[in-house]
């Protein structure tokens, strides 16, 4: 079996069969992952850079880890210090740093399509580790691999995605993936944050009643609410954000039912998520962190044999 | 000079041989005679399925003299003007500075003298283009500036617009509107639909430009002053404009460009930077409607929205990249490949007898002893564009490589002649 794609810039691109094809990959990398040599030889001669045009821990971390596990050898490259702030173009940035023999991108960029615009200029294979508000696709895949573990697969699973529906690249990639495989999706939030056309262009359902949406649901995936887009008035303040849309210990007691609870982090504790629920026994927030190593291992490995010259 | 186009179909309402194929011998920018080839030329021009009608005139182009002249010159602008079959071209106030004065429309003038094309400076309304204080409007009228807007940047403030609208009343101005509400989704990359769900792109709706259409209307009728909308791009405005005219009110007009009646936001799934316009494409439902609207009269002219941008401005991401494409060298080709079924009398209406009206140029008509101002043009003729054959000095068009149907041969004006190569 081999990727129908030479890049992974985004779920949308994917079939079924490669979606399954990098969970079952990601399945044995975690299998690999508990032994006790967790590091294995499949990318050794292999260069990656990992170029974070955005501020990023957790999706950084996680790469490179995946990344010396494989034995690759890695750079890292952000934005703030850096030719950025010299005024380099992004493409001569990728340039200079691919002259110097380096097989695979991994990047993270504030731009829609950024990586999809690099793609048609380099040769070198690459990741999309999350583009502007489009598609973070190894967060979609390390989320899908934790429902389905929790949930024994994903067909006919009702997932709930609330909160930041408009400016989340995790939402959207979530979308394709659950909605290609078969889960039913319905989204949460205020309607400022919900974009307008999303029944008609990605086949999901449109709440904005959180009670009834989580009795309504198996997983509830909580996203961030981003701070740091709020470049217009999209809602009065976190404090009532908080109160529509916030969940909480109590509401979770009240509607009798164990659903499993899933952030991609970082949590703002008290705004979207309490803290007695993001680190109660319904929560698997750091289950997912986990799988998103072996995820992005599977990642990585099937897109470097996918490009001999990686 | 004497010059003898050797058989041409003569498209023009206004001749006497409209819908004629003859010889035409124009002497020293006259037209001498009409049927008649039995003459010596200096210059015989003889090209297979010619048409000949009055030059064209677009009304809305951006040249980058001064301060931009690394994305078109004056005459870099000019010649692909002459290419597109142009003879007049309004070009919009934002250089740097802008053109907002006396002396900026005057410079324009002086320094397009000689060329074969009119360049017409539209003056800004406002001091800088800012929308704020209203600038010298009466002076640059007096000095060519034929029409005022501006351009890129729609006057947001219907309070300034409704005075700007009264002002220029005095003198039968006419204002030009790019119809955009820019407090609506102002980070919008691309139509608000769901191509731009799917694709992940901020979207600007078709509200924005539906509010500002509904409200210049209203606007202009309470001035009882003349304006024109160009670059008109979804189906609800021309709904507006076409109840509005019911009700009597003749003073709006509007246009369209080209690149709207071809392409949709469905075009734009990989995230192709040359087709980042303002405002962007919308539907095919929408194009749809342009393209009917073309037929039934709700559109008066073509507006090319010629915004040349230099080569890096667009190998960039999609967010970062500049809006707009370099277009006059295509505005035929493309409307008649978007829209083979319209008559070649329906496009000179659009390209030339409306738009020159509107903006009050002397009617163009093709009879002996008139003045020569025409452009040359074959409808059937196919050609590649292509980076050698383009005169502006910029390339950022889709249409590269692309090959239509339709082909300005050149136009014969200012007792010059600018012919493309064959």
């Amino acid at each position: 079996m081999s990727l129908s794609t030479k890049h992974l810039l985004g779920i949308r691109d994917l079939t079924r069969d490669d979606i399954a094809l990098y969970l079952n990959t990601a399945r044995h990398f975690k299998e690999v992952l508990q032994r006790p040599v967790k590091k294995v030889p499949s990318l050794r001669d292999v260069t990656i850079v990992n170029l974070f045009y955005e501020n990023s821990t957790r999706t950084r971390i996680s790469f490179e880890l995946a990344e010396k596990r494989l034995s690759a050898d890695t750079i890292n490259f952000t934005a703030s210090g850096s030719s950025v702030s010299k005024g380099e173009t992004l493409l001569d940035t990728v340039n200079n740093i691919l002259s110097m023999k380096v097989d695979m991108v991994v990047m993270r960029h504030s731009a829609s399509g950024a990586p999809h615009f690099l793609a048609k200029h380099i040769p070198a294979a690459i990741v999309n580790a999350g583009d502007g508000i489009n598609e973070h696709p190894t967060q979609a895949l390390l989320d899908a691999l934790s429902i389905s573990e929790k949930m024994g697969g994903l067909e006919g699973v009702k997932v709930a995605i609330i909160g930041d529906i408009l400016h989340s690249r995790v939402a959207l990639s979530n979308i394709y993936l659950l909605t290609k495989m078969g889960a039913k999706v319905t989204v949460c939030g205020p309607p400022t944050l919900i974009p307008r056309y999303i029944r008609e262009s990605l086949g999901v359902e449109v709440s904005y009643n959180l009670r009834e949406t989580l009795e309504w649901c198996d997983v509830a995936n909580v996203l961030r609410i981003q701070l740091e887009r709020q470049n217009q008035v999209l809602f009065s303040s976190l404090r009532e954000y908080n109160l529509a849309y916030g969940i909480s210990r109590r509401m979770l007691e009240e509607i009798k039912k164990d659903i499993v609870i899933m952030h991609p982090g970082p949590i703002n504790r008290g705004v979207e998520l309490d803290s007695d629920v993001a680190d109660s026994g319904q929560s698997i927030i750091l289950q997912q962190v986990e799988n998103g190593v072996a995820v992005r291992m599977a990642v990585l490995y099937l897109l470097s044999s996918q490009n001999p010259t990686a | 000079m004497k010059i003898l186009v050797k058989q041409a179909k003569i498209v023009d309402p206004s001749s006497p041989f409209n819908g004629q194929t003859v010889p035409v011998f124009i002497e020293n920018g006259i037209i001498r005679q009409i049927g008649n080839d039995a003459v010596s030329a200096d210059q015989v021009i003889d090209l297979p399925g010619l048409h000949l009608s009055p030059g064209w005139t677009d009304l809305f182009a951006q040249f980058g003299d001064p301060g931009l002249e690394y994305k078109e010159t004056i005459e870099s602008g000019a010649a692909a003007a002459a290419a597109g079959g142009f003879t007049d071209v309004v070009v919009i106030p934002n250089t740097k500075p802008v053109v907002h004065n006396k002396a900026a429309v005057e410079y324009l003038v002086q320094k397009s003298r000689s060329l074969p094309v009119n360049v017409h400076p539209m003056g800004a309304v406002t001091r800088e283009a800012e929308g704020r204080e209203l600038a010298e409007m009466y002076d640059m009228r007096a000095s060519g500036a034929i029409v005022f807007g501006d351009g890129l940047h729609p006057i947001q403030s219907a309070g300034l617009l409704v005075k700007a609208l009264q002002y220029i009343k005095a003198f039968d101005g006419l204002l030009i509107q790019v119809p955009e509400d820019r407090s609506i989704n102002p980070h919008g990359l691309m139509n608000e639909g769901i191509v731009s769900t799917r694709l992940g792109l901020p979207g600007k709706p078709v509200l924005a430009e539906e509010l500002i259409v509904a409200r210049d209307i209203e606007l202009a009728a309470y001035a009882g002053s003349r304006l024109h909308f160009t670059g008109i791009s979804a189906g609800v405005s021309l709904e507006l404009i076409r109840k509005a005219r019911a009700k009597g009110n003749t003073l709006i007009s509007c246009s369209v460009t080209p690149a709207h009646l071809f392409f949709s936001d469905e075009d734009l799934q990989e995230y192709d930077t040359n087709l980042k316009v303002n405002p962007p494409f919308r539907t095919p439902a929408d194009r749809k409607a342009l393209q009917q609207a073309i037929t039934d009269g709700t559109i008066d002219t073509i507006a090319s929205h010629h915004l040349p941008h230099e080569y890096d401005s667009k190998v960039v991401e999609f967010e970062y990249a500049k809006s707009g494409m370099t277009s006059l060298e295509t505005v035929y080709a493309v409307l008649r490949t978007a829209l083979p079924g319209v008559s070649q009398e329906k496009w000179v209406e659009l390209l030339s007898v409306n738009p020159a009206k509107l903006i009050g140029l002397p009617a163009k008509t093709i009879r002996e002893g008139e003045p020569a101002s025409l452009t040359l043009f074959q409808p059937d003729v196919q050609w590649t564009v292509g980076t050698a054959s383009l005169r502006s000095r910029s390339r950022n068009t889709p249409f590269l490589g692309r090959t239509l149907t339709g082909k300005v041969a050149g136009i014969i004006h200012k007792n010059q002649v600018v012919l493309n190569q064959a």
